[in-house]
């Protein structure tokens, strides 16, 4: 199906051939917003206004290169003449990736070279019913999908606790009918045994009745209590679990782009509401639903015309609830909003603690989190007094359906026409409508509370991972190691590609030392071998098989990284080395720690093996911490190997140690190192040198430095230059 | 290694002059040198929007800063002015007319300094950004962007439609 809009006939026919390619733009050549339709020919480049006209075209012929020049929201494809450049069209941000490959399909037009193929993912998609943009990889509008989805998506997770939620219905149900017996044992009270001043034993009986059903009231109270609790519990922690393996599941450039401490807020306070909401909102609502009606078919019963006043206030308070639904969804949402701003600044600055310390700017973190918080201050304000407005208000108008039954109800008594005991009834039984009434307002605070919690916990849970597993992955069992880089492209933002149409072959076992500035594309080049992120071009291939047809379990069994940051998780030095296999025996541990020199320093640690390495590992030191995760990276014996600059920030001895290690870690294992300091890399077999986000060259440590003026030799010079500088002030 | 390299290089208003070449390109004399195309990028897009502008070439090397916009001639400044708009899509709006929250889509009818736009966001948290005073950058999922200056200044039936997103 294609939800791309075509070009439409009129111009089609005005077209010099049949269109290569059209697209819709946003923008018109003065910047301002309208519709232009941008077409390509094998022959010309067109570009026609909203009536049709045409308003720009220029022949193949006469340009020699189209470029699509990005600026910040949008961009402008300009094509190289004779003549010097001409903006051909302008476009929004929405339009990037169109235009990007217009860029290219009219390059290739004009130095005839073969064609690029088109591909839906080049287009914005937007929905083909109303208009709005989809997401990418969905098909599903999320306007058009209906309202009552997320609810229905959400009240999904209550299904495996249905008998008990049933359960829990039906004993509210019981306890709602048991509670509507008093105020009638109260009425034959008063017009049976008090008025007719009875001195026989049904004074006794009504008072036992009356006690017997408090009895019968509490015990099932209880019980719905705990049924209550024991699915809520329940639920929350399926509901927390889902989240968890959905941020588990989602790709990396997702967590680029995002500050991560947000994340433990939403586990947690968005899973409690829409607990919330579906224990104790589900069951009141069944069982006040059924109150009110129970209550009303009562008061009929008693005196239909007295009732009536009591339903005067209804249409207003239903009118009330309605229009003050959305706002309270809204400052719900403002209310979450700053809550979540404060964490991210909490997050941040406790991060970076040691930075806020050594500037001494404890002050400014302080006032920067007091208005943050005074924010929040006022939007919980807003949303708790307009929720604390609201019940008052709805008491109040109630209230005044009581007055009306007490005025009418009180003259027909005193005319006679109606007994006390049914006047007293009607009263009781009007007084009983309040809690449904708070309810009302109770479940309007919930249900929005929840509904939103729930938007945010399914965005999450639908965001599609970037790097998805192949449906039908190729098993690969133990790999040798040949990693083949076949005109691989990538960007962290599309068209701001970081490596360009690299190739590169590489040998089971060889060892390639990756160089070149810093920007040049050394990490992305690794991450991709992880597949952290898919390439957007070309493809990687280990052994022969696309990484994109491997599972991702397959590739991460075959793969072992050291990074720069080390991370040791919270728990003991010999769980971090037995991280990748908790299996591993005592020994393995040892053997594997042994290898990257760490043994000696850890038994002699007073803990030894049990030594605990709080967050980030903080008592171990910087290099003891690089060993700790280069013993991780022995036990895991992958047959690829990536060194990310694991000695940056050591010195010279510790670097020593951990340069051993990794030569005895390398062995035969296909690896990829990046160092700062190229003399770290002289065991590699070849290097790899990048710039720029292409390779410019490869070749050993000596037939690179033999090239005259070349890019590596230029490194290694100004890294002399810098030794030499630290030599002096040293 | 001269010690020029390491420094900013501030173009005074009489070294430079801006126009638009033919085929509607940004393009410019800059000290006696003509360049076809030029590029022009604001180093502090929210803090000075007509300050400190580096012009660079099509390769992207920096030639220098144009401290002030209104410092430049007439014609100079007019070229920069609206290259700067070309290149910071960046639409003022004027008029809120709606927000409205459609299932988990936040729908945004707008006119802008550049036209009626209309803008689609997935949530208001990582959507809308708020660099300081009253301003707000609002971002669509697609990756359009509109500016409100000051929300406080807008009219009251705007402001009305915004008292429960900001």
């Amino acid at each position: 199906m294609s939800i791309q809009p075509t070009l439409p006939e009129p111009i089609r026919a005005r077209l010099s051939g049949e269109p290569l390619f059209s697209v819709k733009t946003d923008l018109s050549s003065d910047g301002r917003f309208g519709d232009l339709w941008f077409a390509v020919t094998d022959q010309e480049v067109t570009l026609w206004d909203a009536d049709g006209e045409p308003s720009f075209r220029l022949d193949v012929t006469e340009l020699s290169e189209a470029r699509a020049v990005g600026g910040i929201g949008g961009g402008t494809l300009l094509a190289d003449t004779a003549g010097g450049p001409v903006v051909i069209a302008r476009y929004t941000a929405a339009l990037s990736s169109a235009f990007g490959f217009a860029a290219k399909l009219i390059t290739a037009l004009a130095k005839q070279e073969e064609l690029p193929a088109v591909s839906e993912k080049e287009f914005p998609r937007y929905c083909p019913s109303c208009g709005n943009p989809l997401a990418e990889g969905t098909q599903s509008c999320p306007i058009c999908k209906s309202k009552g989805k997320v609810l229905f998506r959400m009240l999904r997770y209550a299904k495996p606790y249905k008998a008990q939620m049933a359960a829990a219905v039906v004993l509210l149900m019981l306890t709602t009918v048991i509670e509507l017996v008093p105020p009638y044992l109260t009425k034959i009270m008063i017009d049976d045994v008090l008025q007719p001043k009875n001195t026989g034993s049904a004074l006794l009986w009504v008072v036992l009745g009356l006690g017997l059903t408090s009895l019968v009231m509490s015990v099932m109270q209880t019980v719905r209590g705990l049924i209550g609790v024991w699915v809520g519990s329940k639920l929350m922690g399926d509901l927390r679990n889902d989240i968890y393996t959905a941020l588990m599941r989602l790709s990396l450039a997702f967590f680029d782009r995002r500050q991560t401490s947000q994340f433990v807020g939403r586990i947690n306070s968005d899973s409690e509401s829409m607990r919330q909401f579906m224990t104790d909102g589900v069951i009141w609502v069944s069982g006040e639903s059924l109150r009110v009606v129970a209550i009303f078919v009562i008061m009929f019963g008693l005196d239909w015309r007295l009732t009536l006043f009591a339903l005067i206030p209804m249409p207003f308070m239903v009118l009330v609830s309605l229009t003050m639904w959305p706002k309270i969804g809204r400052r719900w949402y403002q209310q979450w909003r700053s809550i979540f701003r404060l964490n991210v600044l909490v997050g941040d600055s406790l991060q970076g603690i040691r930075v806020v310390k050594a500037f001494g700017q404890e002050q400014t973190e302080m006032s920067r989190y007091s208005t943050a918080n005074r924010e929040l201050v006022r939007n919980n304000i807003r949303i708790e007094g307009l929720w604390q407005g609201m019940f008052p208000l709805f008491s109040f108008v109630a209230g005044i359906g009581t007055l009306l039954i007490w005025y009418n109800g009180g003259s027909s008594v005193i005319r006679g026409d109606l007994q006390l005991g049914v006047l007293m009834a009607l009263i009781a039984y009007l007084g009983m409508l309040f809690g449904p009434l708070q309810w009302v307002s109770q479940m309007i605070n919930w249900a929005s509370h929840a509904l939103a919690s729930a938007d945010r916990v399914f965005e999450i849970m639908d965001t599609p991972s970037d790097v998805p597993d192949a449906r039908d992955p190729h098993p690969i069992g133990t790999i040798r190691g040949d990693v083949v880089f076949e005109r691989v492209s990538y960007g962290y933002e599309k068209h701001h590609p970081v490596l360009k149409d690299v190739n590169l072959k590489v040998k089971a076992g060889e060892m390639i030392g990756l160089v070149g500035h810093s920007g040049a594309g050394k990490s992305t080049f690794i991450n991709l071998i992880c597949r952290f992120y898919d390439t957007d071009e070309g493809r990687i291939a280990i052994d022969g098989t696309d990484l994109r047809s491997i599972s991702q379990t397959d590739l991460r069994k075959q793969i072992g990284v050291v990074l720069q940051e080390t991370f040791l998780f919270d728990g003991t030095i010999a769980e971090n080395i037995a991280y990748s296999k908790p299996d591993a025996t005592p020994e393995e541990i040892m053997r594997a720690a042994k290898i990257a020199n760490a043994h000696d320093f850890i038994v002699r640690l007073p803990d030894g093996y049990d030594t605990r390495v709080g967050e980030r590992g903080h008592r171990l030191s910087g290099g003891e911490k690089q060993r700790v995760s280069i013993a991780r990276a022995i036990i895991h014996d992958p047959r690829i190997l990536i060194l990310d600059e694991a000695t940056a920030s050591v010195d010279t001895e510790t670097e020593r140690q951990i340069q051993e290690a990794i030569s005895r870690l390398v062995k035969g294992r296909t690896t990829f190192a990046i160092a700062h300091r190229l003399s770290t890399l002289r065991n590699a077999d070849r290097l790899v040198v990048l710039d720029k986000g292409k390779i410019v060259e490869v070749g050993t440590h000596e037939e690179l430095l033999a090239i005259e003026g070349g890019a590596y030799r230029k490194l290694v010079d100004a890294q002399k230059e810098l030794s030499k500088i630290k030599g002096v002030e040293g | 290694m001269s010690g020029d390299l390491y420094d900013i290089r501030i173009f005074e208003p009489k070294d430079v002059m801006f126009s638009r070449g033919t085929g509607g390109v940004f393009q410019g004399v800059l000290d006696g040198k003509p360049y076809p195309e030029l590029v022009v990028y604001r180093a502090f897009p929210f803090l000075y929007t007509t300050q400190y502008l580096s012009i660079r070439d099509a390769k992207g090397e920096e030639l220098g800063i144009v401290r002030d916009l209104r410092e430049l001639d007439e014609e100079s400044a007019k070229e920069l002015e609206q290259e700067l708009q070309f290149r910071y899509f960046l639409p003022r709006v004027t008029r809120v007319d709606s927000v409205k929250q459609k299932s988990d889509l936040w729908i945004w009818e707008l006119q802008t300094t550049l036209g009626p736009t209309r803008i689609a966001m997935r949530n208001l948290h990582e959507f809308m950004q708020f660099p300081g005073g009253n301003r707000i950058i609002l971002t669509d999922i697609n990756g359009k962007r509109c500016e409100i200056a000051d929300w406080q200044a807008l009219d009251s039936r705007s402001r009305q439609q915004l008292t429960d997103v900001v």
